[in-house]
C-alpha cells in the first residue's frame, strides 16, 4: 500500500492501472487526458496495457521492456542499420573458397580489414544479429499479447451509453436539438446505419453502431505471420533442413554431392556468348554469356557411396537441363547453375619423334597430362618418362619444380634410347606448349640431342583440351514452405488492417438534444462523409466538414 | 468476489508470462548459441573426431582411418607444388624414424593433393619416405578436411580426437613438441 492510484470511475467501474478511458463509460481518467479538451486518445480504446503494474518484479520489468513499442521501434532500427552495413561488402558465405583473413584487406584496404575484424563480413550469421532478431521476435509476441487481449475484451463488451465527454471529444462529432420525436429519430438512424452495413445496438435513447471490427485484428495476424516466419528461419539451422554446397563437374563426369547420397553427372555443358553487335558500345569485345546450360543427370547411391575403393552403385532419378533460374529439382534438393570454367587446359597431345638428320618421323604416341604412360616405343627408339611437371617453374634455389597441380605449363623429361645413342639413354626435355618451349628455352636445355631429335605435335587436331567444368550450386531448404506460410499469414493480416477501417458511431439523446460521436482508426474524411450521409437520410442536413472536431491528421 | 477474479487472472497471467519468457529463452538461446559456438561449415575442429576416409596408398593398398585406431597419428596434406611442403617433408621422415625406432604407437600419413603417380613416386624416392603416402584423387578428402592452404597438418590423439590443426610449413621443433604431447595423451 505504498501508493494507491484511484482507478475507479464515477460510473462505478473498477479499471486496471494505466487505463486512459474508463473501460465502461469512456470517461477520460488519466489526469492530462481529462483536463484537455482536444479529441481523445483512442489508441487501444483507452484500455490499460496488460502488464502495467504499480510495483513491478524483475519478470515484470523484462516483460515491460519488450512490451514497449518505443523499444521495439529502436530494436528494429538497429537491426535495419546492421542489415544495411552487412550489404556493403560481399559476405563470406558468397564465396566458394577463399581466405577471408586476407581477402577483405587486399580488396578494400583498411576499411575491409576492420570490416572483417568487426565480424561484419558475416553479419547475418553473427550472434548479435541473431540476438537482435530474437529480440524482435520476443517483442512481437509480448507487444501483441499485451495489446490484443485488452483490446479484444474492450471491444467485445462495449457499453452502449457512453459518457458525454467521451462522445463530444471524438474527432467526428455532431450535436443539436432534435425537432422530432427522439425515439422515432433513433429508429430512423438505426435503419439507415444498417443499410450502411453497420451492426447497431440500442439502449433506450443511446445507440452504438459498428462495422469492420475485424480489421483491428489485422496487425496482430500480421505479427503471427512474422513470428511463424522467424521460427521457420530458425528451423533452417537444423542441420538436415538446409544445405548450400557447390560442386564442380567436368563435362562427361559424375561427381558426388558432398555429404549426400546424390551423385550428379554433367552430360553436356553449353555456353553461348553475345555477339558483338548485340552488346552495347562499352561492352563490345568482351565475353558476355547469353546462355549457359548443363545437361544434368541426378543419381542416388545405394551402396559403396563414400568408399573410393569400390564403385558406387548408382540409380538414375532425374534428368534436367539446368539453366540460370531453372534449377534441377528433386525431393527438396535444388541444383542451380552457378558458374563455369572454360579456360582451355591441355589434357593430352599426340606428338611424334622426328630424326632431323634423316627426316624420318616416329609415332605418334599418346601423352596425357595427368597420369601418363611411362614407356613409349617409337620404331627403333624408346622413350622412358622419368619426371614430369604440371606447371613448370625454376624455383628460388634454381631447382626445377611445379607451382601448381593444374597443367598450365606442363613439362616432361624423357630418357631417349635407341640405335647409335649411348647405352643409358639421353635425357630429353619436352614442353608441349609452344610458348613454354620458347620461354624455358627447350633447345638450349636439350643441347646436342635437341639438334638431332625433336618431339613435336604435327597438327592442332592432335591436341585435346580438358572438358569445360560447370560449377553447380546445390541447395536444400526444407523450411521454405513454412516461410511462405508465415509470409502469407503476414500479408493476409496486412490486407485486413489496411483495406478495411473499423468505424463506430455513438449517439445519445438527453432532453431532446442529440450528441453524436464517431471514431475510426483511419480515414476520418470517409467517416465524416458517412455520418453526414446517414444524418441526411434522417432529415438533418450537415456539411461533412462541419463535423470535424479538429486534431485530424487524416 | 471481484477481487478474487482479479487475483485469479493475475496468477494465470504470471504463468503465461513465465511460459513465454522461458520459450523465448530456449529458442533464442538455441539460435544465438548456434551462431556463437557452431560454425555450420561442418569442417573438423579441435576436440572432434576427424572425418573417416578410405584411400589407396602409392603401392595400391587400401588404408582407412580406422586402421590407425589407438595410435598417435599425424595426417599431413602435401603436394610437390607447394614449397613449404617440400621443405618440411624430411622433418616428418626424421620424426617417423625417431619414434618408430623407440617402438611408440605412432604413425604418419602423408596425403598427396591429387597429383599423379609419377610425380608422387619420384618425390617419395627422392626423399626416401617410408611412412604411408596416400593418394587423394579428385581432392575429395582434402575438401572433407577443409584444407584451404598447403601444407595443413592434423595431429590426432590415440583416443581419435583432433589435438591440433597446423596450417603452413612446420619446423622440426613444431612437429616434435606436438608429437610429444600426442604420445603423452
Amino acid at each position: 500500500m505504498l501508493s494507491f492510484e484511484n482507478t475507479k470511475c464515477e460510473c462505478g467501474h473498477q479499471n486496471p492501472v494505466g487505463t486512459v478511458l474508463c473501460e465502461s463509460c469512456g470517461k477520460p481518467l488519466e489526469a492530462s487526458e481529462a483536463a484537455s479538451d482536444m479529441p481523445l486518445e483512442m489508441r487501444y480504446d483507452g484500455v490499460a496495457r496488460r502488464s502495467q503494474k504499480s510495483n513491478p518484479t524483475i519478470i515484470d520489468r523484462v516483460w515491460n521492456f519488450f512490451s514497449s513499442v518505443k523499444i521495439a521501434v529502436r530494436i528494429i532500427i538497429i537491426t535495419l542499420l546492421a542489415a544495411i552495413v552487412g550489404t556493403i561488402f560481399t559476405q563470406e558465405n558468397a564465396f566458394v573458397s577463399f581466405d577471408p583473413a586476407t581477402y577483405y584487406e587486399e580488396k578494400y584496404g583498411w576499411i575491409g580489414k576492420w570490416y572483417y575484424k568487426l565480424g561484419l563480413s558475416n553479419t547475418y550469421e553473427s550472434w548479435w544479429f541473431i540476438g537482435l532478431l530474437v529480440m524482435i521476435g520476443t517483442s512481437l509476441v509480448i507487444c501483441s499479447l499485451d495489446r490484443v487481449l485488452p483490446l479484444y475484451r474492450a471491444l467485445s463488451k462495449q457499453q452502449i451509453r457512453k459518457h458525454l465527454q467521451f462522445i463530444n471529444r471524438q474527432k467526428t462529432v455532431y450535436s443539436a436539438e432534435l425537432k422530432n420525436d427522439p425515439e422515432a429519430w433513433i429508429g430512423q438512424m438505426e435503419e439507415q446505419l444498417k443499410r450502411k452495413r453497420y451492426r447497431v445496438h440500442r439502449d433506450g435513447t443511446a445507440l452504438l453502431a459498428e462495422k469492420a471490427r475485424f480489421s483491428r485484428w489485422g496487425p496482430y495476424i500480421n505479427h503471427i505471420g512474422l513470428i511463424v516466419f522467424l521460427l521457420a528461419v530458425l528451423l533452417r539451422t537444423i542441420p538436415s533442413w538446409s544445405m548450400d554446397n557447390y560442386v564442380s563437374v567436368p563435362e562427361g563426369e559424375i561427381v558426388q554431392i558432398p555429404k549426400t547420397n546424390y551423385f550428379i553427372k554433367n552430360e553436356k555443358f553449353t555456353v553461348d556468348y553475345y555477339k558483338d553487335e548485340e552488346l552495347p558500345e562499352e561492352l563490345k569485345g568482351t565475353n558476355r554469356a547469353k546462355l549457359y546450360e548443363t545437361k544434368a543427370v541426378l543419381y542416388t547411391c545405394s551402396e559403396n557411396c563414400d568408399d573410393p575403393l569400390l564403385e558406387p552403385k548408382l540409380e538414375e532419378v532425374k534428368q534436367h537441363d539446368i539453366l540460370v533460374n531453372h534449377p534441377l529439382s528433386y525431393q527438396g534438393l535444388k541444383v542451380y547453375q552457378f558458374g563455369y570454367d572454360d579456360t582451355p587446359k591441355l589434357k593430352a597431345v599426340k606428338p611424334v619423334l622426328i630424326d632431323k638428320e634423316t627426316g624420318q618421323t616416329y609415332g605418334p604416341f599418346d601423352l596425357t597430362m595427368r597420369d601418363p604412360e611411362l614407356n613409349y616405343k617409337l620404331g627403333p627408339y624408346t622413350l622412358e618418362l622419368k619426371t614430369k611437371y604440371m606447371d613448370f617453374v625454376i624455383d628460388s634455389a634454381g631447382e626445377p619444380g611445379t607451382q601448381s597441380r593444374e597443367p598450365n605449363a606442363p613439362a616432361f623429361i624423357f630418357l631417349l634410347k635407341g640405335p647409335d645413342l649411348p647405352e643409358g639413354g639421353v635425357p630429353y626435355m619436352y614442353f608441349p606448349k609452344q610458348n613454354d618451349k620458347v620461354r624455358f628455352s627447350q633447345d638450349a636445355i636439350n643441347g646436342d640431342i635437341g639438334k638431332r631429335f625433336e618431339i613435336k605435335v604435327p597438327k592442332m587436331e592432335d591436341v585435346t583440351f580438358a572438358a569445360v567444368v560447370s560449377t553447380l550450386n546445390v541447395r536444400v531448404d526444407k523450411a521454405m514452405p513454412y516461410i511462405w506460410v508465415g509470409a502469407g499469414i503476414s500479408m493476409f493480416g496486412l490486407l485486413l488492417g489496411s483495406y478495411w477501417q473499423h468505424r463506430r458511431i455513438w449517439l445519445r439523446v438527453d432532453n431532446g438534444r442529440v450528441s453524436l460521436g464517431a471514431h475510426t482508426n483511419k480515414n476520418n474524411y470517409g467517416m465524416r462523409a458517412e455520418v453526414a450521409a446517414v444524418l441526411h437520410k434522417t432529415g438533418i442536413d450537415v456539411e461533412p466538414k462541419s463535423l470535424d472536431n479538429g486534431g485530424n491528421k487524416s | 468476489m471481484l477481487g478474487g477474479d482479479i487475483r485469479q487472472m493475475g496468477k494465470n497471467r504470471r504463468k503465461i508470462q513465465i511460459v513465454i519468457l522461458l520459450g523465448v529463452l530456449l529458442l533464442g538461446g538455441y539460435a544465438i548459441g548456434k551462431a556463437l559456438f557452431v560454425s555450420d561449415d561442418g569442417l573438423p575442429k579441435r576436440g572432434e573426431a576427424p572425418p573417416d576416409f578410405a584411400l589407396l596408398s602409392s603401392d595400391g593398398q587400401p588404408h582407412r582411418l580406422a586402421d590407425y585406431e589407438g595410435k598417435a597419428l599425424v595426417i599431413n596434406f602435401w603436394g610437390t607444388f607447394c614449397p613449404p611442403c617440400v621443405v618440411e617433408t624430411p622433418e616428418f621422415q626424421r620424426q617417423y624414424e625417431k619414434w618408430q625406432g623407440q617402438g611408440k604407437p605412432f604413425e604418419i600419413i602423408g596425403i598427396n593433393l591429387s597429383e599423379d603417380d609419377l610425380t608422387v613416386s619420384n618425390f617419395v624416392r627422392k626423399y626416401g619416405l617410408t611412412y604411408d603416402i596416400l593418394r587423394d584423387k579428385r581432392n575429395k578428402i582434402e575438401t572433407l578436411y577443409g584444407v584451404r592452404s598447403y601444407p595443413t597438418t592434423f595431429f590426432i590423439k590415440p583416443d581419435g580426437t583432433i589435438m591440433d590443426i597446423y596450417v603452413g610449413g612446420m619446423t622440426e621443433k613444431d612437429i616434435d613438441e606436438r608429437v610429444m604431447k600426442l604420445l603423452q595423451s
